[in-house]
């Protein structure tokens, strides 16, 4: 009785297995698990997700049943949401074993190509001819070589068979595509599970060793004091110093705003303790990348400063100006030795207030520290006319100055950091994407096109057929044909 | 020998020298128009010319189809391909316009930067891309026409691409400020790619569409999805106020260089909701009176049903009418709106949030302003800007656009349920149809894929973020997958043929989705295009 039933348990178990990989192998399955992934992607669309811009607005708008309902299923942040990711491993895994399960037919049309037919076979495909005469095996040779087919000749029981084909890796395209589309999940989880994005904010002449890291915390929504963004400082293994920040204008004289820039530049020196020091450049759209960090432009804090000034200064003893040039945080000697150090730009200067941030130059105003003969005052140059008689426009030692030309920036640039170690989004976009793209384009304009010839007593059969582009081939058997008859 | 000859010429360069002449001919336009400067014809004059030779196009194919003629197959024919070439030279001339603009506004400010050309590709908004849009699926049309048996295409395709353009000269072809992200050379080629594979798509759901009415679904049923259409699109414009309030409220535009900014308030267009809540009950007349003549086999549903096709049809003529006149006629925006807003007070509310939202205020900041303050921020609003709004037919590009597309819709239903057997014959074979189904399908896969990759490859070269899900990034994606449910279905046994066309036809209208509402109703990177 024992033995019965464990050969009843025995036979059940083993078709239930199967059975559950059939169904996860199934091309129909497929079908609905990418109709599932539309329909969540979808559902990403039309919930803003946290991490776009504008959501706070879009989620105070909600009603608070919605609120409970989307954040309970995560559709705030579906696409890292478990039924996702979980969703992807099975459409992978349907990839993987549906591969499997079509790979034997699939190569045994490489393999073990059908070299002979027969004649009620042959006649019977949908590129079908019939001759009453013989052709000459080299006759049909030549015609099936010159429309490109690869040819074999064999001969059984009397009868020649000839066969050609072309294109035949094209049965097996599908598995390219879906190796590169595996190589593409793969790299991208890679580059997820093992690097991280970060944001760094830098003024010209800070140096910093640490990034900041963002994460968003939906559970902080309920506290009206906190930030839905966690911030979290990283330590980095070098030290990062900002030599300087450009913005290219489209009009110099207009304003830093997005509209009137063509790109912005940030020059950055690493200090590396083991590499020593690297001075590099990052513009829009040219990244920089540094021992598995990559450094891009990401924004502007755009409260206006200057980066280069050019000031007029008129002497009380000469009417004559000259002029000299004033980097942001350096310094100029005059001829009789007088030093000028950078000391604050305002781009909207008001006299007898505190100088608030604007990102419209106004008033711009440089404030300096002058010093001559080992004393040191603060004086100003102005772009605007001013008065002598209002103390800020007074000559220092002698010298009037005014701010003739400066070149507009922002007061800091905003760098976007990703750290990728394993360099998983160029093996999933470069290796995989362009992977896929030479894939799909060979699976869907290259065909396996086969003909035969059989010639056997006083007649010559001829038939084909394809798997794509049946126009194509339609052109070529009437060639055939025409050519034989 | 003479078969030979024959299948030779048939296989030529020949049989592409349109499409090779309207290419060719573009690039003469647009050197034309370097060398004759702001004298040659304008880009809008060439994209008005290509959209009347798209609908002259379609309407002898369409009488082609009825009353077989060569001589109107030619004319289509002919027609079609003077619009690529008209189509092209529009984008071309623009391109060299949007150069000299920006090489004016560089000399002007003293800058003495030499702009790259292909900074200024024009694929910078949504004018640009829907002519690029209109164009691939016109050029696909006629790189497929150069088979007779397949001429019959342009009949479905080019009033699609003729909508497309009319959906261009709402949204209106002022140039814009390139913003700084989109100076890189993957712009063209990801953009590019785009336009030529949606273009595809369009094809492909024609196709689709074709199959279906050869494979004998009744017009009734499609009659129905139409009617779902319409009532969709008339249930959720203008705020969803013509089901609620049997009104049509139209966007309001305030001046500005180079481009309007849309305004925070809408005005009643007179008429124009009515009119589409009586068109919106005639449609679920028809969806009741189809639904009766498929499941109960009631030839009065039938017939019931196709008089509310037809005067719905009408209705929404006559909205559309009333919305045009409206929209011209109306001189004192401000009074009007002033009297509404009087009897509507919660709309300074809503305007005050939307005021908010663009502020890019936290939840924190939004959830401390209270009702009172948002109503007053919209009255300050209303204050500061009421007198400087106007109407514009380009406010609502897409909910105008939407309307139309009900009523070609509509209008080819009605013309599939005359003669429809007759038709239904000289269309090419169910098994012809489906391959170029799955011709074009492969395409628009292969082209979606391009797309999604050189996207991912930009922003990763400009953000170090290949992938972000993204609204533009997931639609364009959602309608790769369909694609790729379309393919699958084709070696799943049992789902070929019809369902396979089902899935085109959704595929296409994610990419329709992707376009539009993306880029006017989701928040993202993309919103400029």
């Amino acid at each position: 009785m024992e033995q019965v039933v464990k050969n009843v348990t025995r036979t059940r178990s083993q078709p239930i297995f199967n059975k559950f990989l059939d169904f996860l192998s199934s091309v129909r399955v497929g079908v609905f698990f990418l109709i599932f992934l539309v329909v969540l992607s979808m559902i990403g669309m039309l919930v803003v997700q946290q991490n776009v811009q504008g959501f706070d607005s879009y989620y105070t708008s909600l009603m608070p049943a919605q609120k409970v309902v989307y954040g309970y299923l995560g559709f705030f942040d579906i696409y890292h949401s478990w039924y996702f990711n979980f969703l992807l491993l099975l459409l992978s895994l349907n990839i993987v074993l549906a591969s499997i399960d079509h790979f034997p037919t699939a190569w045994k049309y490489i393999s073990q190509p059908k070299t002979e037919a027969t004649k009620a076979w042959l006649k019977n495909q949908k590129y079908a001819e019939s001759f009453d005469k013989i052709v000459a095996t080299e006759k049909i040779v030549e015609v099936f070589k010159k429309q490109g087919f690869k040819t074999q000749i064999s001969e059984k029981n009397g009868r020649i068979n000839i066969f050609g084909q072309s294109g035949s890796l094209n049965r097996i395209g599908a598995y390219f595509v879906h190796v590169a589309l595996l190589t593409l999940f793969l790299g991208h989880f890679v580059a997820l599970n093992t690097g991280f994005d970060a944001d760094v904010r830098f003024e010209p002449a800070q140096i910093t060793n640490e990034i900041q890291l963002i994460q968003f915390n939906l559970a902080n929504l309920s506290n009206p004091n906190a930030d839905i963004q966690d911030r979290f400082n990283v330590q980095l293994p070098f030290s990062i110093e900002c030599t300087d920040i450009q913005q290219k204008l489209i009009d110099p004289k207009g304003s830093i705003e997005i509209n009137n820039t063509m790109d912005w530049r940030t020059q950055i020196k690493i200090n590396d303790p083991s590499y020593g020091d690297t001075l590099a450049d990052v513009s829009l759209n040219k990244p920089f990348g540094y021992r598995g960090y990559r450094f891009f432009q990401a924004s502007a804090i755009t409260e206006g400063k200057a980066r280069e000034m050019k000031l007029e200064i008129t002497s009380e003893s000469s009417l004559e100006p000259s002029f000299v040039t004033l980097a942001r945080n350096g310094s100029a000697i005059l001829p009789d030795g007088t030093k000028i150090e950078y000391e604050k730009f305002s781009s909207d200067f008001v006299v007898g207030q505190k100088q608030a941030t604007a990102n419209e130059f106004k008033n711009p105003a440089v404030k300096m520290k002058v010093t001559k003969n080992g004393e040191t005052k603060s004086a100003y140059a102005f772009a605007n006319k001013i008065s002598d008689k209002i103390p800020i426009g007074a000559p220092v030692f002698g010298l009037k100055f005014r701010l003739a030309e400066f070149e507009k920036v922002p007061l800091a640039h905003v760098l976007s950091i990703k750290y990728d170690p394993f360099h998983g989004a160029f093996i999933a976009w470069y290796l995989g994407g362009f992977g896929l793209i030479g894939a799909l384009i060979f699976v869907f304009f290259v065909s396996h096109r086969r003909v035969w010839a059989i010639v056997d007593g006083q007649e010559t059969i001829i038939g084909g057929n394809t798997n794509r582009n049946h126009q194509a081939f339609d052109d070529s058997f009437s060639k055939i044909k025409a050519e034989l008859m | 020998m003479e078969e030979i000859r024959r299948i030779e010429n048939n296989a030529s360069w020949k049989l592409y020298l349109p499409a090779i002449l309207a290419f060719v001919g573009a690039f003469v336009m647009m050197a034309l128009r370097f060398q004759l400067g702001t004298n040659f014809i304008s880009d809008t004059a060439f994209m008005m010319m290509a959209l009347a030779c798209y609908l002259t196009a379609a309407a002898f194919g369409l009488t082609n189809l009825y009353a077989t003629s060569s001589m109107a197959e030619k004319i289509s024919f002919f027609t079609a391909t003077l619009g690529v070439f008209l189509n092209l030279s529009s984008w071309l001339v623009r391109w060299v316009s949007a150069y000299e603009r920006e090489l004016t506004k560089l000399a002007e400010s003293g800058n003495p930067a030499t702009p790259w050309f292909f900074r200024y590709v024009p694929f910078a908004n949504l004018y640009d891309y829907s002519i690029a849009f209109a164009f691939g699926a016109a050029f696909f049309t006629l790189l497929l026409a150069n088979r007779r048996d397949f001429r019959f295409i342009s009949a479905f395709t080019l009033p699609l691409a003729a909508l497309i353009l009319t959906l261009a000269r709402f949204i209106g072809g002022e140039f814009i400020d390139l913003p700084p992200v989109l100076d890189s050379y993957w712009r063209p080629i990801h953009v590019g790619i785009a336009s030529l594979s949606y273009g595809v798509t369009l094809v492909c759901f024609a196709v689709a569409v074709i199959y279906l009415l050869k494979d004998k679904v009744k017009v009734e049923s499609m009659a129905i999805w139409a009617s779902v259409f319409g009532l969709l699109v008339f249930g959720t414009i203008s705020k969803f106020s013509v089901f609620s309030e049997f009104v049509y409220r139209s966007g309001l535009f305030l001046p500005n260089t180079p481009k309007p900014f849309s305004a925070f308030f809408r005005v009643e267009i007179p008429y124009v909701g009515f009119a589409l809540a009586i068109s919106s009950i005639l449609l679920v007349g028809v969806i009741v009176s189809f639904l009766f003549y498929l499941y109960q086999n009631n030839d009065l549903g039938k017939k019931i049903g196709h008089i509310l096709l037809k005067l719905s049809l009408v209705t929404q003529i006559a909205a559309v009418c009333f919305l045009v006149s409206g929209v011209n006629n109306t001189t004192d925006v401000y009074g009007k709106l002033q009297t509404e807003l009087k009897n509507n007070p919660a709309s300074f509310v809503i305007a005050g949030k939307e005021i908010a939202s663009k502020q890019q205020m936290t939840i924190q900041q939004i959830s401390q302003i209270s009702q009172p303050q948002f109503e007053q921020a919209g009255r300050d609003y209303f204050e500061q800007n009421g007198k400087k709004m106007y109407l514009s037919l380009g406010t609502n590009p897409v909910e105008f656009s939407g309307i139309l597309t009900a009523i070609v819709g509509i209008v080819f239903i009605i013309l599939f349920s005359f003669k429809t057997d007759a038709v239904r014959e000289k269309l090419p074979s169910l098994e012809g149809l489906d391959n170029l189904m799955y011709k074009t399908a492969s395409i628009a896969f292969a082209g979606l894929a391009m797309l999604l990759i050189t996207g991912a490859i930009w922003a990763n070269e400009s953000w170090g973020r290949p992938w972000g899900f993204d609204s533009k990034e997931t639609g364009a994606l959602v309608a790769w997958l369909t694609y790729a449910a379309f393919l699958h279905t084709r070696i799943s046994r049992g789902w070929s043929g019809r369902s396979s066309a089902y899935f085109a036809i959704v595929g296409f209208l994610f990419v329709i989705f992707t376009y539009l509402g993306v880029s006017y109703l989701l928040p993202g990177l993309h919103s400029y295009a």
